[in-house]
C-alpha cells in the first residue's frame, strides 16, 4: 500500500486509501456494531423467551423474509415517499434561505414576518395535515406541502440566525475596506452564515420524513405511510415493521446526503474537523 | 509645519441608551504628526477604543471633529489600516487567502500584491504556514496574520486596539518587537491601544493617559528613548521612570 503515491495515472491509490479508510472507520465502530448485532440477537430470541406471539412482535428475521417476500410494493412505495420528502425538502430550502436572509437584512420584516414565524413555531404544523389533505385531495401536492411545513420553519429561524449573527469585528472589517454590500456578502457573509445554516438544512432532514409518513397516515393510497397503516390493520406487524426500517433507511440517506454536501461546502468549519 | 496625519478637535461621544445618556469619552483634542507611534493607555471602560472607532470614521463623534489625512472623518475611513483585539481571519480561508481577503473587499487586483503579500507573510516568520487555515496556527501566529492583513493595502495611518491583549507574556515580546522593526521600516502613523504601561512606553514616541470614564486624553507623555528599544532599554532607569510616573498618574485616579 506504500507504494501507492508515485503512479499518478492509476486508480488505485485513491482506491486503497479509500478501503483502508473504511477499514478504520469499521473498527472505530466496532462497539457500535457490537451492540447492534446484540441488540437485533436479543430481539430475535426474546421473543421465545417471553413467549410473544407473532401478532403482536415479530421476530427480526421474519421481519426480513416476509418484508422481502412484499419487496417490490415496498420499494415503490419507498420511492413515492422519498418523492414526496425530497420535493418537500427542497422547496422548503428554496424558499427559507433567501426569505431568512431578507428578514435578518430587513428591520421592517424582523418586525413584522419574524414575530409571526416565531409564533406559527410553536404551533405543531402537522395539525394542518387533515386540513390539506381535505382541501387537495390524496395526491402527491397535499404531501409535499405538509412536508413543506415542517422543513420551512427550522431552514427560515436558522437562515435568519445565521445572516444576522456576524461579528461586530467582521461587520467593522467589511465598513473599513468600503466593500460594496455584494462583494461583502459573496465574500464574507455567506461564507460566515453557512454553518449555521446547515444546522437548519439538517435538522429540517430529520423533519421531511416524518412529515412524509404522516401525511400519508391521514390520507393517501400509496407510500410507506399508507403501507404501514394497511398492514397493521391487517394485523401484520411484520410487515409494519420492514417499512419502518424502510423508513428508517430513507431518513438516514437524506440526513446522510445533506451532510455530504456540508462537509464538501465548508470543510473548514469546526464540527468538520477530524482529528487525524 | 507638515499638516498633522490624525487631528482630534474637542472630540466626545455620548451613547444614547434608553433614558439615560453614558457619556463614554472627551471633550479632548490631540495632534498626531505623521510618522509618530501613539499610545493610548487607560482603565477598561475608558474609551479607548471608542476613539479608536470614531478616528476610523466607524463611530461618529457626538460633537467636535477629527481629520485624518488633511479632512474631516465623516465616514468609514478606507485609507488606513485598523486592527482589532479580536483579529478578523475568516476560517474559510487561508493565511495567504485572509491577506488577501482585504485586498478583495476593497475591489483590488489581487494579482498586483501577490509579492507585498509573500513579503509581508515572510516578515512576520509565517513561510511555512502561509497555505494554513486560521485554526492549525497558534494565537501569537493568528495575530502575525492579522497584522500582515491589516498591512497589505498599505496604510499610511494603523489604528491598533489591543492587537495583543490575548497572547501570552512571551508571545506579546517577541510580537512587539516585530511591530516595532515593522513601524521602524516604514515609519507609518500609528495608534496604538493597551492596558501595559510598559509596552506603550517600549513602542510609542508618545504616551496618552486617559482617565477612567469618561475618558479624556489627560496627559501626554513624551518618550525620549533610543530606537529600536530592546531589553537592555526596559531595564534602564530612564525606562522605570516613565513607568513610575505613568503609575503614579493612574493611582491619582485610584485604579491602580
Amino acid at each position: 500500500m506504500a507504494m501507492a503515491s508515485s503512479e499518478k495515472s492509476h486508480s488505485a491509490p485513491a482506491d486503497a486509501s479509500w478501503w483502508r479508510g473504511f477499514l478504520r472507520g469499521l473498527a472505530r465502530s466496532w462497539a457500535f456494531l457490537l451492540f447492534f448485532a446484540g441488540f437485533f440477537l436479543f430481539w430475535q430470541y426474546a421473543i421465545d423467551l417471553f413467549g410473544i406471539p407473532a401478532y403482536i412482535l415479530p421476530r427480526p428475521s421474519e421481519i426480513v423474509t416476509r418484508g422481502w417476500a412484499d419487496i417490490d410494493r415496498l420499494l415503490y412505495y419507498t420511492y413515492v415517499t422519498a418523492v414526496e420528502s425530497l420535493l418537500g425538502y427542497l422547496v422548503a430550502i428554496v424558499i427559507a434561505v433567501p426569505l431568512g436572509l431578507s428578514i435578518a437584512f430587513s428591520s421592517f420584516l424582523r418586525r413584522t414576518i419574524y414575530p409571526f414565524f416565531v409564533s406559527l413555531e410553536m404551533t405543531p404544523k402537522i395539525a394542518f395535515a387533515p386540513l390539506f389533505i381535505s382541501w387537495l385531495g390524496f395526491g402527491l401536492l397535499p404531501k409535499v406541502i405538509i412536508v413543506f411545513l415542517v422543513c420551512f420553519f427550522p431552514v427560515v429561524l436558522n437562515a435568519i440566525l445565521a445572516f444576522g449573527s456576524l461579528s461586530e469585528e467582521l461587520v467593522r472589517f467589511i465598513r473599513a475596506t468600503g466593500a460594496s454590500p455584494w462583494r461583502a456578502f459573496f465574500r464574507v457573509r455567506l461564507p460566515a452564515a453557512l454553518p449555521q445554516c446547515f444546522v437548519g438544512f439538517k435538522y429540517a432532514a430529520i423533519n421531511a420524513t416524518v412529515g412524509a409518513t404522516i401525511a400519508e397516515f391521514i390520507g393517501s393510497d400509496q407510500g410507506l405511510g399508507f403501507y404501514i397503516q394497511i398492514v397493521t390493520g391487517n394485523m401484520r406487524p411484520d410487515l409494519a415493521f420492514a417499512g419502518i426500517f424502510l423508513l428508517t433507511l430513507l431518513g438516514l440517506a437524506l440526513f446522510g446526503a445533506v451532510t455530504l454536501v456540508e462537509r464538501w461546502v465548508i470543510p473548514w468549519h469546526i464540527s468538520q474537523r477530524r482529528s487525524r | 509645519m507638515t499638516a498633522a496625519a490624525i487631528e482630534i478637535r474637542s472630540a466626545t461621544k455620548t451613547y444614547a441608551s434608553g433614558i439615560e445618556a453614558i457619556h463614554a469619552f472627551g471633550p479632548s483634542s490631540l495632534s498626531v504628526g505623521p510618522g509618530e507611534f501613539i499610545s493610548l493607555v487607560g482603565p477598561s471602560g475608558c474609551g479607548k477604543s471608542t476613539l479608536m472607532l470614531m478616528i476610523a470614521g466607524l463611530l461618529d463623534c457626538t460633537s467636535g471633529e477629527i481629520d485624518v489625512g488633511g479632512h474631516v472623518v465623516t465616514a468609514p475611513e478606507t485609507s488606513i489600516g485598523i486592527m482589532f483585539q479580536d483579529n478578523t481571519l475568516v476560517p474559510w480561508r487561508t493565511v495567504r487567502g485572509n491577506i488577501e481577503l482585504q485586498i478583495e473587499l476593497r475591489g483590488l487586483p489581487v494579482a498586483q500584491y501577490r509579492s507585498t503579500v509573500d513579503r509581508l507573510i515572510s516578515s512576520v516568520k509565517l513561510d511555512d504556514f502561509a497555505d494554513r487555515y486560521p485554526y492549525e496556527l497558534s494565537g501569537g501566529m493568528q495575530q502575525r496574520a492579522a497584522f500582515c492583513q491589516t498591512l497589505v493595502h498599505r496604510p499610511q495611518v494603523l489604528l491598533l486596539d489591543e492587537p495583543l491583549g490575548k497572547l501570552d507574556a512571551m508571545t506579546r515580546e517577541a510580537i512587539r518587537r516585530d511591530l516595532q522593526a515593522l513601524w521602524l521600516a516604514d515609519r507609518p502613523t500609528v495608534i496604538f491601544v493597551t492596558h501595559s504601561i510598559e509596552e506603550a512606553i517600549q513602542l510609542s514616541t508618545r504616551v496618552c493617559v486617559i482617565s477612567p470614564r469618561p475618558g479624556k486624553i489627560e496627559r501626554v507623555i513624551d518618550i525620549d528613548l533610543p530606537w529600536p528599544r530592546d531589553l537592555a532599554i526596559k531595564r534602564s532607569e530612564k525606562f522605570s521612570a516613565y513607568a513610575s510616573k505613568i503609575e503614579e498618574i493612574f493611582h491619582g485616579y485610584g485604579v491602580l
